[in-house]
């Protein structure tokens, strides 16, 4: 016990890249390990990227990888895909894009799959955030699966949510109607090269402007892309810096924290409820009290309150 | 095993064989039979027309064979310059009729062979020819205003082979010969945005045609290259929608350019393969010919009677060869070369048995060149114009080949080719026809001889060509001797030129045929080029540029 | 404790398998068919795609935690390739994750291949089910 969080505090990959395995299948074993690393933590700076499909967010990860590391960062990054909910497989896909800094070692790239979860991440990225945070790495790059529009986890766990959108598709219009923009620090028109990408950049502006000041005074930018061609990305670079100053003043430090922690501790009594749930749906443990919801004799909103009792 | 089958009579009725499947091999549903009803005799000066007649459904030629035999080719291409010549000669003399050459993948993607990553692979599956020096020793004593060579080579093929005539000091427009200057289909097949960038790739293969059209009107482009395409993950009509989405978009631009498709199109070439199921494969070259035709008369205003009449080069399926009981692979290759022969092909590469094994060896290339001997001399392939035609099996299924090409392209179009590309929906594409074959494979729905079902006994592992690799080390150190003893200053300036000219979205073909004339090599001058554009020198992020590019 | 997951597929672990290729090999077609089965048989795949260097492929092996590590060749280069892998993964002390190889693979390198520790090979004539099967027995035990 604790051997595996020595070995990552020393900066060995593979025990890193097993913790977060064990996390990922919530291996018990895990927790003291993640714990210890956790008291270590707390220094670097986190970035989420979320968007629909196809808006290029391997792209803009790998771009800005490459400037953090001119500016001498080290880079982790968490690449979340789905999980096949049929067969529970999964095809991650992202590092290809990210292939051109397979040999540098102050990249590090961790793929996920969801695996049941559904807010755009896997329940373990909390824990691969510590991890990598303990390890010593200044930036963490969180991205999200990037498929469907209630992919709102990021928030908890970044400082600076990227929220990427083209002009291909109407994606704008899609993300107002689902509220997606009230996630984003920034916005990101990118592929500007397409046609409609100014217009794009001008109706999210002016849909921003009409809503009220953020509770943290920070002004929510949008600025235009094209990653592919490394295009924006100094000025995106720029903008998440000077994110990250507007999130150290004394008081935003706790708030961004205490978004943090609660996150994580969601995530992980999600796991905790939703594991119980089915242990006792598939039958596994039945208690008196379920065989009584089942035989008519008590009912849901009981047993419910039966079990959760003692976190109220 | 139980005791029944151990008596191989006992299961008599499983051993018949039956019929796995009646969908054609692209997957088209086919009725039991065809008859009148299925045609119609009134469009025929429309959809059909008389061969050599628009919309040349039924052949490019009135007498098609009998006017002009096809060319008989047969790819080579391995190791340094000395080996390939050594196997040209090899198939001159068993009487090949066409000199086709294969480029390694190194030169292919234009990696220079002293690059560190990828010693073991120079002249491994292709001739390694980073420079024009290297050319000029492979074809030394061939006259390239008067034979005929075929590159397999996307766009540096070009530019080198010229430079080589340049230097020799002949003027271009001689230059004879053709190559395949289909950048778009190198970024599918597996280069990805990483080696060739959608946009850069679709700007060089614009380029080079509107350089070579002007400048070397003798020199033919094999353009689309639908061949690769279709070993990556196409049916048929596929290959006709997605080189046709080519065709257009690249005849689009040209035309933005000034230039009118009357002077582009009759120096393109179709490059097709052919698969295993015949019908299918003969139905596909007679709809691509009126696809092609009413195109080009419809959509971009072909006067030029050249421009509508499509020249098709085929090579056979790769694919759909077996690696196990490997002579299989002659019967399978006589009827896929006996399809592109009824279906009117120009030029004809039947692959050799061997090739799921790796390199042919030389009996199989002889025998490659025997079958289509046999093909021309003694089988009738080449008697009579559009043999099939007025089948109306054939000519329902050359509809339904057109038709949904025709609803693919749509689609295609609708998205935009180089977005459909660039953001993978091809690729997806590909991907899904790729794994819907595999499960057929998989359920036996589809069933290949030694592939899935029949499989043959413990055999011997089939043989494996090898050469000797001194003279491709050799090659190597001249390669790099060459680096040093060239005029430096000449080199750098004729680098620099096709960086700027790059940069400022202009032509680069010219500034590079002067380049490889200062003995540049591949890898320097696609990497001045990859420079301009954004992009690191290397695509394989390893080396840095060999000089500075002044602005 | 469960996760969803275990319980969709009766309890085990997904396996984690990195897929990609060497060289400059572009033959990609066969490679991206097999992630897609092995996804719909429940592994996680992690797809490294073409054109992979020998040391980036070796340390996506331990960033990941692969539980082995495919390689797909259609070059003839395989052999040597194969053993530039072994021996990085052996320098940065990931000797312990297995490999397999696809493709074209020749019966006369077998020998040499197993030699060098390889684990799987699945040539031509391979099917499906028989990588799935190997694929699923290299999924460690917890």
């Amino acid at each position: 016990m604790g051997e595996l969080a020595d070995s990552i505090l020393a900066g060995d990959r593979r025990a890193a890249g097993r913790l977060i395995s064990q996390a990922e299948r919530r291996d018990p074993q895990a927790v003291e390990d993640l714990g210890i690393l956790y008291r270590h933590g707390g220094h670097a700076r986190t970035i989420g990227i979320t968007g629909p499909p196809g808006a290029g967010k391997s792209t803009v990860a790998d771009a800005l990888i490459t400037r953090f590391r001119k500016l001498g960062q080290t880079v982790a990054i968490i690449a979340v895909d789905p999980s096949s909910p049929i067969s529970s497989g999964a095809v991650l896909g992202d590092r290809v894009r990210m292939m051109r800094h397979c040999d540098d070692e102050g990249v590090l790239v961790r793929s996920m799959a969801t695996r049941g979860a559904l807010g755009g991440l896997s329940a373990a990225t909390g824990d691969a955030i510590t991890v990598f945070d303990a390890m010593g790495f200044d930036i963490i790059i969180i991205e999200t699966v990037g498929v469907g529009q209630s992919e709102t986890d990021i928030v908890g766990h970044s400082e600076a949510v990227i929220l990427l959108q083209t002009a291909l598709g109407g994606d704008g219009v899609q993300a107002i109607k689902a509220g997606v923009l009230e996630i984003a620090d920034l916005i990101v028109v990118n592929k500007k090269s397409t046609s409609g990408s100014d217009k794009m950049a001008r109706f999210l502006r002016e849909s921003l402007h009409d809503r009220p000041m953020r509770a943290d005074g920070w002004d929510v930018p949008v600025l235009l892309t094209e990653a592919s061609e490394d295009i924006g990305i100094d000025k995106l670079t720029d903008t998440l810096v000077q994110r990250f100053y507007h999130n150290s003043t004394q008081d935003r430090v706790s708030v961004t924290r205490r978004r943090q922690v609660a996150a994580h501790l969601t995530a992980l009594a999600d796991v905790e409820v939703r594991s119980l749930t089915k242990r006792l749906v598939a039958g596994d443990a039945t208690p008196e009290a379920w065989q009584a919801v089942l035989e008519r004799r008590s009912d849901p909103w009981t047993l419910s309150a039966q079990l959760f009792e003692k976190l109220r | 095993m139980t005791d029944q089958s151990e008596n191989i009579f006992g299961n008599l009725e499983e051993l018949e064989v039956k019929l796995s499947r009646t969908k054609s091999w692209g997957g088209i549903e086919t009725e039991n039979s065809y008859g009148p009803a299925d045609t119609s005799d009134a469009d025929y000066a429309e959809k059909l027309g008389d061969p050599g007649t628009f919309p040349f459904t039924r052949g490019a030629y009135p007498k098609m064979y009998r006017s002009r035999m096809w060319t008989l080719r047969n790819i080579v291409g391995y190791g340094a310059p000395e080996d390939t010549r050594d196997g040209l000669e090899k198939v001159l003399a068993s009487g090949g009729t066409g000199i086709n050459i294969v480029v390694d993948p190194l030169t292919t993607q234009s990696i220079d062979p002293d690059h560190p990553s990828f010693g073991p692979e120079v002249g491994l599956e292709g001739c390694s020819l980073p420079t024009a020096n290297d050319i000029d020793r492979l074809l030394d004593g061939v006259d390239l205003s008067k034979i005929d060579t075929a590159w397999h080579w996307a766009a540096m093929a070009y530019p080198m082979v010229a430079a080589v005539h340049v230097k020799r000091g002949q003027p271009l427009e001689t230059l004879q010969g053709s190559s395949m200057p289909d950048m778009l289909q190198e970024t599918l097949s597996g280069w990805g945005e990483r080696l060739v960038p959608t946009v850069l790739g679709h700007k060089t293969t614009v380029d080079e045609i509107e350089y070579s059209v002007q400048n070397s009107p003798r020199w033919a482009l094999g353009m689309p290259q639908a061949y690769d395409l279709r070993e990556r993950g196409l049916t048929p009509a596929g290959e006709i929608a997605l080189g046709m989405a080519f065709i257009n978009k690249t005849l689009e631009d040209l035309v933005e350019r000034g230039l009118h498709v009357d002077q582009i199109a009759p120096s393109l070439a179709w490059v097709s393969t052919s698969d295993i199921d015949f019908f299918e494969e003969v139905a596909k070259f007679r709809a691509l010919r009126r696809f092609w035709a009413t195109t080009m008369k419809d959509r971009f205003g072909a006067q030029d009677v050249r421009s509508m009449r499509l020249r098709v080069a085929c090579h056979t399926s790769g694919k759909s060869l077996v690696y196990k009981q490997p002579l299989n692979n002659l019967t399978r290759t006589a009827i896929e070369g006996f399809a592109a022969l009824c279906g009117g092909v120009q030029s004809l590469e039947v692959c050799t048995f061997d090739e799921p094994v790796g390199v042919p060896t030389h009996e199989a290339r002889d025998l490659a060149i025997r079958q289509q001997q046999i093909l021309a001399n003694e089988v009738g392939a080449a008697r009579v114009a559009d043999p099939l035609g007025g089948s109306w099996y054939v000519e329902a299924l050359t509809d339904a080949v057109e038709t949904e090409a025709k609803a693919m392209l749509d689609q295609i179009e609708k998205i935009g080719l180089l977005k459909a590309i660039s953001d993978g929906t091809i690729e997806q594409m590909m991907d899904d026809h790729n794994l819907k074959i595999q499960r057929e494979l998989d359920d036996g729905e589809r069933i290949v001889v030694g592939g899935n079902r029949f499989m043959p006994e413990e055999e011997p592992a089939p043989q494996r060509f090898t050469f000797d690799r001194t003279n491709t080390e050799n090659h190597i150190r001249r390669f790099i001797a060459l680096k040093g003893s060239r005029d430096q200053d000449r080199w750098r300036d004729a680098l620099r030129t096709v960086h700027s000219v790059a940069k400022s979205g202009g032509n680069p073909i010219g500034p590079m045929i002067d380049a490889f004339v200062a003995d540049a090599s591949v890898g320097e001058v696609w990497g001045s080029i990859r420079v301009a554009h954004g992009l690191s020198y290397d695509p394989y992020d390893t080396l840095e540029a060999p000089l500075d590019y002044a602005d | 404790m469960q996760t969803e997951t275990e319980i969709q597929s009766g309890g085990g672990q997904p396996v984690r398998c990195l897929l990609g290729m060497l060289g400059t090999d572009v033959h990609s077609k066969g490679i991206r068919t097999i992630a897609q089965l092995l996804r719909d048989a429940g592994i996680e795949v992690i797809y490294l795609g073409e054109h992979n260097s020998v040391k980036g492929m070796a340390s996506a092996a331990v960033d990941e935690d692969a539980d082995l590590v495919g390689l797909s060749f259609s070059s003839a280069a395989y052999v040597t390739y194969t053993r530039q892998l072994v021996e990085e993964m052996k320098r940065i002390g990931a000797q312990d994750i297995p490999i397999m190889l696809g493709g074209i693979i020749h019966p006369d390198d077998h020998a040499e291949l197993r030699e060098m520790g390889v684990r799987g090979i699945f040539g031509a004539g391979s099917t499906t089910e028989e990588i799935v099967e190997f694929v699923r027995s290299m999924g460690r035990s917890q």
